[in-house]
């Protein structure tokens, strides 16, 4: 039972990364169609960043807000120079594009900060905490209320303010939207901000628990492509749920099976649900079909 | 007869390839560039196929390492675990990703877009972790050894000048035959599904059905360029047959040019001569490391997507038509002129 409650709390600690990580493909993608596969890189970037801030003394909360506008800046900067540009491409290129992009940042990170796994401090104080047989770090239990916050904030975001109701437009009808004097284009790069900020606070959660590295994008990038895939693009509430799903039968998996395998017996999971439900589990039967 | 509009394979771009590679041996004679153009006519294999998957079919992949490891594995289980003849092996080495890639053609038909190039990703990524895990038969993360050389007619083709030519041999069958199915019925079909997949049905072509089979064979290209890998290579292991093999496998065909079988192959050269010149330069410089490498993959597929979006070999290959068609235009205005 011990076991149980431990290999779950590890699931949902993970998993809550994996799902703020699905909601940063799901913002960028409802906008603008676009898959960016260069998010789990924003991730790197957030854990990496805050590593040279904090060593070169700049204080904790400090160097929290400036990782974040920093990562916020090149996602921004990445909307403008590159996929901007690319507008009207198919999928398959934008794919390609956004697979450019990663492989093209993980290189210059591995040449700016090495390929040595760094050590970054926890928000707090981290004694693990004994519940029940299963110990859970304090930092884990931060992981898991920011991925909250961050659904929290982004549901007041996109469905309580102007900017929101924007972004929708633009999401359901970018025509129209133009009409009502809406600009697209904004919100395109208001969405890669937005969401290079979401793969930033990512990192600063995980890099305690992760030890980041030039090369930790790949695969939380990958795991949050799966997440939103599997809880069905476009949506916000699939994207958590997907995440959470994968964290939990990754952790069950390594527990219980063998840890090894734990990446393919998640994937292999994916594979047979997607059999099931092709769309994923919230996605309307309608989305991502025709496109490539 | 020659109708408007179609296009036949160019015999004569073939036969001046081979004879490139026939005379290449004699003009390079450094055993470290054999060696790489051999790894070459390997990837270029691959890209081809998977060319023939994006180009025509319109579908993408993200494990096509994937059917690369099935091939190298299931070819050195059987020679060097079972005593198998590497001959014999062969056909199976092709059945086995032709097999898996029907299987998955099959169960994930209903997937398309995003979801089918997620679908490729998770195949390749728990191809690889079986592949490290399943050590009973693989040997695991540390790979694979003793796996016997290829033998013809009592003649050891062994790793040098022999196996280069093996290799490109193959390469040139695969270029044939794919240039022909290219230039066949199917492959206007096929390039009609790329267009427009409703248009196309529409008319009356089966696309699921084309899809299928352009899948299959591109897994089993990548099969025989597993098991070319294999019979060139001692030993293999599980590194080569990563996520990351499967996005250089990308890099090439988009660089050359997805829309063209010919694309593909340049493409493979040119990324492989990245490749060496990278190589060469961290010879030099200490601080070019092969990490570059990655940054400068990155960087070509980022302004392929954004300048060339065709590729490389179609866009130039349209400068070279127009180029001859203003000249030849001219000339004929000249001497109607002159007949005047």
């Amino acid at each position: 039972m011990g076991d149980l409650l431990q290999f779950t709390l590890t699931g949902v600690t993970i998993g809550s990364i994996y799902a703020i990580v699905a909601l940063g493909f799901v913002t960028i993608y409802s906008v603008t169609k676009v898959i960016n596969l260069a998010q789990g890189e924003f991730v790197m970037l957030g854990g990496l960043t805050m590593y040279s801030l904090t060593s070169a003394g700049v204080p904790y909360l400090l160097g929290f807000v400036i990782t974040i506008i920093v990562v916020s800046i090149l996602g921004w900067i990445m909307e403008y120079l590159l996929i901007r540009r690319a507008k009207g491409a198919d999928p398959i290129s934008l794919i390609i594009l956004t697979i450019g992009t990663a492989i093209f940042i993980r290189g210059i990170a591995s040449v700016v900060w090495g390929k040595d796994q760094l050590r970054v401090a926890p928000f707090t104080e981290n004694t693990p905490v004994n519940i029940a047989n299963a110990t859970i770090t304090p930092q884990a239990i931060w992981v898991v209320v920011i991925m909250l916050l961050v659904v929290f904030l982004l549901y007041i975001l996109i469905d309580k303010t102007m900017v929101g109701k924007a972004f929708q437009a633009s999401s359901v009808n970018p025509l129209a939207a133009r009409l009502m004097g809406i600009s697209p284009k904004r919100m395109s790069s208001l969405s890669f901000t937005l969401s290079a900020a979401l793969g930033a606070l990512a990192g600063l959660a995980i890099a305690p628990i992760m030890f980041p590295s030039y090369d930790m994008g790949t695969m939380l990038g990958i795991k949050g492509f799966s997440a939103a895939i599997l809880g069905g693009l476009g949506s916000a509430p699939g994207a958590v749920i997907g995440g959470l799903l994968i964290g939990l039968l990754e952790s069950l998996g390594a527990g219980y099976i063998s840890s090894g395998m734990k990446d393919a017996i998640t994937f292999s999971a994916i594979l047979l649900i997607l059999l099931i439900r092709p769309s994923g589990i919230l996605g309307e039967k309608s989305v991502g079909k025709g496109g490539l | 007869m020659k109708l408007q509009g179609v296009q036949q394979t160019k015999w004569m771009g073939v036969l001046v390839f081979a004879l490139a590679i026939l005379v290449f041996p004699f003009i390079v004679t450094q055993s470290f560039y054999l060696t790489q153009a051999t790894f070459a006519g390997i990837y270029a294999i691959i890209a081809i196929g998977l060319g023939l998957l994006m180009g025509y079919a319109g579908q993408i992949s993200l494990g096509q390492a994937a059917f690369y490891g099935i091939g190298a594995y299931t070819t050195s289980v059987l020679t060097a675990t079972m005593g198998w003849s590497p001959w014999v092996s062969l056909p199976i080495a092709l059945l086995f990703p032709g097999l898996l890639a029907f299987i998955m053609g099959y169960t994930m038909s209903r997937l398309s877009g995003y979801y089918l190039a997620m679908a490729t990703l998770a195949l390749g990524i728990i191809v690889h972790t079986l592949l490290v895990e399943w050590r009973g038969v693989t040997k695991g993360a540390s790979g694979f050894f003793g796996i016997p050389q290829l033998n013809l007619f009592g003649y050891t083709i062994n790793q040098g000048i022999p196996y280069y030519y093996l290799v490109w041999f193959f390469v040139i069958i695969v270029l044939i035959l794919s240039l022909n199915i290219v230039h066949s019925r199917v492959g206007r079909a096929l390039r009609s599904i790329h267009d427009s997949e409703i248009a196309s049905s529409s008319m009356g072509v089966n696309t699921s059905k084309y899809k299928m089979q352009i899948f299959i064979l591109s897994a089993m290209f990548a099969g025989l360029a597993g098991w070319l890998f294999a019979h060139m290579s001692y030993s293999i292991s599980p590194a080569a047959f990563t996520f990351d093999a499967s996005i250089l496998f990308l890099a090439m065909v988009v660089l050359g040019g997805s829309g063209s079988v010919w694309g593909a192959l340049i493409g493979t050269l040119l990324i492989r001569m990245v490749g060496i010149v990278v190589h060469m330069l961290g010879e030099k410089f200490p601080f070019i490391t092969s990490d570059f490498e990655h940054v400068i993959y990155g960087l070509i597929l980022m302004l392929v997507v954004i300048f060339l979006p065709r590729g490389l070999f179609p866009t130039v290959a349209d400068w070279f038509d127009a180029l001859l068609t203003k000249r030849s235009s001219k000339k004929s205005m000249l001497k109607l002129a002159a007949k005047r």
